[in-house]
């Protein structure tokens, strides 16, 4: 393939090699099909079959405990000191099912549209149709685990609205949704290593994937707290670890999520789709200064009730409440008079950029916007709105030191969560056969652009409900005899390189600290490959990441050594891979010459500054495979047969 | 999972079983205090045979007071060996202690009181055997201490005991100090057993610490006044 | 404009869970009052790794009070002076300029330290593994509206299930007890029908784990209520205390 790569890439056709192996029939029965057709494993082979469980947030979590619960084998690792402490627990706003417990007209149908629609019609409808299906299970399940989801007064299950959705179908617990599903599933994990099925490996950090004849085979982990690599040979690993917003140095994710583990699989075979879908919140807490180390969302359904302004005058820095309204622009109800402040997320983000653009961004450092509840407090009292967002109001406060209760919340578009990951077919098996990614590593449902309240579904859905069946699909295939021991050829090679990795790191004795690096890749993919992307500033990207390749590997400094616990040595080797990602992520969204979703090209809007899609020559997933020149691009053509794309419009 | 196997001794042993042991003994202490504390009331009557009339018709009640007074022994003993295992466990629980703590305030009940706990303690018990040396045990009738009932009674004269001991100012202010410190142990200790023994609700929590602290300071009142009452009306 | 502000730092230091520790000073001299106190450890280990020194080993995650994964003892006092606050969340315009903050990591026989102020508190996830869960399988669940629970009852259990496991509970509580979490994890289970069905062996359970873990016993001080990020109410204990013995006694 290296060979034929071509100056117009999208004139590409499907690449043999990205087989989605999505079932015949129609979506409704494709899904059912698929499960009348599987192969079963024996119970008794389950036992004898290891399963590496990389990752243990919603999709890793669940997948160890439903897997363990089958009679698999399972080891799972986190880089955290406890499995509970993966970042699926930060997540705030709620988890979408279509339930219909409303009985306000929705439908598995529709909640599929929703997000196909969402994701602005770059997923697979089949995947996206799956999840749609198994979203009612994941309910039953959490409330079966004891998730103390929010009640009516009946004691039946509260819905509410959440980014938008015309039917109330998303499912809370307070502004701690991701935490409870997550101990839901760290719960029914613990249960499983207490019955001795599932060996949890905390405190471990996957370097590599192990690949022997064509098949993944087991991974090299180091311990984080004795530094030792470790290596740990299973018959198929689960690859749960995330997604890579933290490339941008400043996101929402926590400060150890990173790309690593998926990045290692990309450079052993497995190929990276849609790198450049990434997704930008817009109701964050805005950067306060250099020493930042991390932005905090505040939820989406602060929109509800809040407004969107800036002064109308770029020079006017009175203090918010002494601008009279005539003097502010609330610029969302201005454009999207139908949605107003509840456009869906990647078109709030891109207004609050194009007003900071022109002048009239808030703050010291004039990269805010106001949300202003003054209006909402006066029509429904403060009291209401401190049951509504009380504890919201409280973290910003805490944060800040504002009373958003007196004073307008100021908000800036944060990186939230990435779209792209690896390539995976319908079973979620990766282009390495062996090798399966569930969650939000993989890119599998969001297409462009992922809707509110979805990332939570997706996790637990690969976790609880889909792999059990996929996986199964693979280990009837594999025999016994083929598994290969840890003392393998492939896996002393490949330790020896992650080995190789590490010494370097060290031994480079630089002047420059990881943080530095990060901090300088975070600013040129936020400039180049944030909130909206041109051809001159993603090419001018490709070339300075290139640049700060080199000088990473020349001016590193790591302190300290291997053998010990030693942050700075982590960070170190995520950032060398950030920077690998970052290029990539540059590269994709040249290539991609339209708008859509989180992919923002300014050359592709029209008169009035919305994104345009090209879905004649970009209906597409754009699969990287890693070469040892430059990485090759494979698409996998996405057809339509249930649903027409048409223009997203919340005019 | 099947049931752990537990028994009731090892269930009292558990940490669980120690706070429980520690509320059940505590509580029996606290009732005889506050019954102990009116009955020293009564020297305050103006019926200058009250008190004696009360201590006799107390020693009077045969089995049944040496049953009570069984009870009340092993409470103590109880009680101490729990509160001091406690003690001898936390130092367990953290060998490398802080270069700097402090509490971090309201809600935290972790006050002088509270953390007094095995001070009070132990200066309670100290106390209590000096008490006893002192009075239960100390001069009765066969060394003349004998007084008269208007039922023509004879009985040992505690009153008498009692004016004598008093009157020395290490009694008369030793006493009221112990009682302080008695108060402030109930203080802690009418909430913590309350809370050990389960019998809290969220809303219920702030109106029981404040009852504690009224039980605490009552008794100790209850108590002091005599000795103090005698000494300066001497 | 963010006022700047000199601070100095008495921090433990220890290599390994062998070798004894010492506090060290260090001053950071351009702090700023927008600052998390994390942010604060980052900027003083970027000034370290600068002098090539070694920087201060921490754990921190999310960075917004939910994970867990951060605490220290800041001032004395378990995530510091601000209540209600993990320390990620908690901010230099808590501090005053000029002032000497004593760090210190959590410390408990069952936290054993792993370097500076990283501790190991796996002690907690064994207490969970013990029965801190509903035995219920994949796929074998009911609708979910099938039972419904008041909404009093859902609210209890989620103040209760809002727990992040820090272990500042255990760190703040003179006695190195780990009764909050535990009674936390218990009740928050056991106000719900579903974990209702094992409550009392539960209880049983993850109470023997704890005492096995080595912690200390409860004496009542609620300083863990105080110091906890989610506020979780010392109530919880009496009530755990109510179905630990009731599994006891029903045995």
């Amino acid at each position: 393939m290296s060979d034929e790569v071509t100056n117009s890439m999208s004139e590409l056709s499907h690449s043999p090699r990205l087989d989605a192996k999505v079932p015949a029939g129609r979506l409704q029965e494709k899904w059912d099909a698929y499960k009348d057709a599987v192969s079963l494993v024996n119970p008794a082979n389950k036992r004898s079959h290891n399963i590496l469980v990389v990752g243990s947030g919603l999709a890793g979590a669940s997948a160890a405990a439903t897997l363990a619960g089958l009679g698999y084998n399972v080891k799972c690792f986190c880089i955290q000191d406890s499995a509970r402490r993966a970042h699926s627990i930060a997540a705030q706003g709620g988890i979408n099912a279509a339930k219909n417990y409303p009985n306000d007209g929705d439908t598995i149908w529709r909640l599929f549209y929703d997000t196909i629609k969402g994701g602005d019609y770059r997923s697979r409808e089949a995947n996206v149709y799956r999840l749609a299906q198994v979203s009612n299970n994941i309910i039953d399940q959490a409330v079966a685990q004891g998730v103390p989801f929010a009640r009516e007064y009946g004691g039946v299950l509260a819905n509410r609205s959440f980014g938008g959705a015309q039917v109330s179908r998303t499912f809370y617990a307070r502004g701690q949704t991701g935490q409870q599903l997550l101990l839901g599933a760290y719960q029914a994990l613990s249960h499983q290593i207490a019955a001795g099925r599932v060996t949890m490996l905390p405190r471990r950090e996957m370097l590599d994937l192990v690949v022997a004849n064509d098949r993944a085979r087991g991974i090299i982990t180091r311990n984080l707290v004795t530094g030792e690599l470790e290596r740990h040979a299973g018959d198929a690993v689960l690859l749960c670890t995330g997604g890579y917003g933290n490339a941008y140095y400043l996101s929402t994710n926590a400060k150890n999520s990173n790309v690593t583990a998926a990045w290692r699989c990309y450079k052993r075979g497995a190929f990276f789709a849609n790198p450049c879908y990434t997704q930008i919140h817009p109701t964050c807490i805005p950067v306060s200064g250099d020493y930042q180390s991390k932005l905090t969302l505040m939820s989406e359904s602060l929109r509800n009730d809040g407004r969107v302004w800036v002064p109308k005058d770029p020079t006017d820095t009175r203090a918010p409440e002494a601008i009279p309204e005539d003097a502010r622009d609330y610029y969302l109800e201005r454009r999207y008079p139908s949605f107003g402040n509840l456009v869906p997320r990647d078109v709030a983000s891109r207004a609050a950029k194009k007003e900071c653009d022109a002048g009239r961004g808030v703050g010291e450092t004039r990269l805010a916007v106001y949300l202003d509840f003054d209006a909402a407090i006066r029509r429904l009292g403060s009291s209401t709105i401190q049951d509504r967002y009380g504890n919201l109001f409280e973290m910003y406060e805490r944060i800040t030191g504002d009373d958003p209760y007196r004073t307008p919340m100021r908000i800036y578009p944060a990186v939230h969560y990435t779209m792209g990951g690896l390539w995976v077919d319908y079973e979620l098996q990766s282009t390495i056969p062996g090798l399966f990614v569930l969650g939000e590593a993989n890119f599998s449902d969001h297409g462009a652009n992922r809707l509110g309240a979805s990332a939570l579904m997706q996790g637990l859905a690969d976790g609880y409900f889909v792999i059990p069946y996929t996986l199964g699909a693979y280990m009837a295939g594999i025999r016994q005899s083929e598994s290969i021991s840890e003392s393998h050829e492939a896996f002393t090679a490949t330790e020896e390189e992650a080995g190789a990795r590490i010494d370097r790191l060290l031994n480079n004795k630089g002047d420059k600290s990881p943080t530095q690096f990060h901090r300088e890749l975070g600013q040129l993919l936020w400039n180049h490959v944030g909130m909206a992307r041109d051809h001159a500033g993603l090419e001018e990207a490709v070339s300075s990441i290139e640049s700060l390749r080199d000088e990473f590997w020349e001016r590193i400094r790591v302190p300290g050594s291997a053998d010990r616990f030693n942050k700075n040595l982590e960070f170190a080797g995520r950032i060398a891979d950030f920077i690998e990602l970052g290029s990539l992520m540059a590269q994709d969204a040249l290539r991609r010459e339209e708008s859509c979703g989180g992919h923002f090209r300014e050359e592709y809007q029209n008169s009035e500054g919305e994104a345009v899609r090209n879905d004649e020559n970009f209906a597409d997933v754009a699969a990287w495979e890693h070469t040892d020149r430059r990485p090759v691009l494979h698409l996998e053509k996405l057809s339509f047969e249930n649903v027409h794309p048409t223009t997203r419009s919340y005019k | 999972m099947s049931r752990p196997d537990v028994t009731l001794v090892s269930a009292l042993m558990s940490p669980v079983g120690r706070k429980v042991l520690t509320g059940v003994t505590g509580i029996g202490l606290v009732a005889f205090v506050i019954v102990h504390m009116i009955g020293n009331l009564s020297y305050l009557s103006p019926d200058p045979q009250a008190y004696n009339a009360y201590a006799h018709k107390l020693m009077s009640l045969g089995w049944l007071l040496y049953t009570v007074e069984i009870g009340l022994a092993l409470c103590f003993l109880l009680h101490a060996i729990v509160g001091v295992s406690i003690q001898v466990r936390r130092r367990q629980a953290r060998p490398v202690g802080y270069k700097a703590y402090k509490s971090s305030g309201s809600p935290s009940r972790s006050g002088y009181s509270a953390r007094s706990m095995i001070f009070t303690g132990i200066i309670l018990l100290g106390f209590l055997i000096l008490h006893l040396n002192s009075f239960k045990f100390g001069p009765g009738e066969a060394e003349g201490y004998t007084a008269i009932l208007q039922s023509g009674e004879e009985v040992r004269d505690l009153r008498r005991l009692m004016t004598e001991k008093f009157r020395e100012p290490l009694y008369a202010f030793g006493y009221p100090v112990v009682m302080v410190l008695l108060g402030m142990h109930m203080r802690h200790g009418v909430w913590s057993a309350l809370q050990s023994l389960g019998m809290m609700s969220r809303r219920l929590s702030p109106y029981i610490y404040a009852f504690a602290a009224l039980l605490g300071a009552l008794v100790a009142i209850g108590f002091l006044v005599v000795p103090l009452y005698i000494y300066f009306s001497g | 404009m963010a006022k700047n502000m000199t601070i100095n730092l008495r921090i433990w230091r220890q290599k390994s869970p062998e070798t004894p520790g010492k506090l060290v000073d260090y001053t950071v001299s351009n702090a700023s009052e927008h600052m998390s106190f994390l942010e604060l450890l980052d900027v003083l280990n970027e000034q370290l790794i600068a002098s090539e020194d070694d920087p201060v080993e921490f754990d921190s995650d999310c960075r917004e009070g939910i994970c867990g994964s951060c605490g220290v003892m800041v001032a004395g006092i378990a995530h510091g002076p601000q209540q209600r606050t993990a320390v990620c969340q908690l901010h230099m315009r808590s501090f005053k300029d000029g002032d000497t903050i004593t760090v210190e990591p959590f410390r408990a026989r069952a936290f054993p330290i792993v370097r500076d102020l990283v501790v190991d508190r796996s002690a907690f996830d064994r207490i969970i593994a013990a029965h801190g869960y509903v035995s219920v399988k994949t796929g074998s669940a009911p609708d979910a509206n099938a039972i419904p629970i008041s909404k009093d009852a859902a609210e209890e259990a989620m103040d209760f299930a809002a727990c992040i496991g820090c272990g500042a509970c255990v760190a703040a509580c003179p006695n190195g007890s780990a009764s909050l979490f535990t009674a936390a994890k218990i009740e928050h289970l056991a106000l719900l029908p579903q974990g209702q069905v094992e409550a009392s062996q539960r209880a049983v359970a993850m109470v023997d784990q704890m005492e096995a873990e080595g912690f200390g016993d409860c004496s009542n001080y609620a300083e863990c209520e105080a110091v906890c990020p989610k506020g979780i109410s010392v109530s919880g204990i009496a009530s755990m205390r109510r179905a630990y013995m009731k599994g006891v006694f029903s045995k």
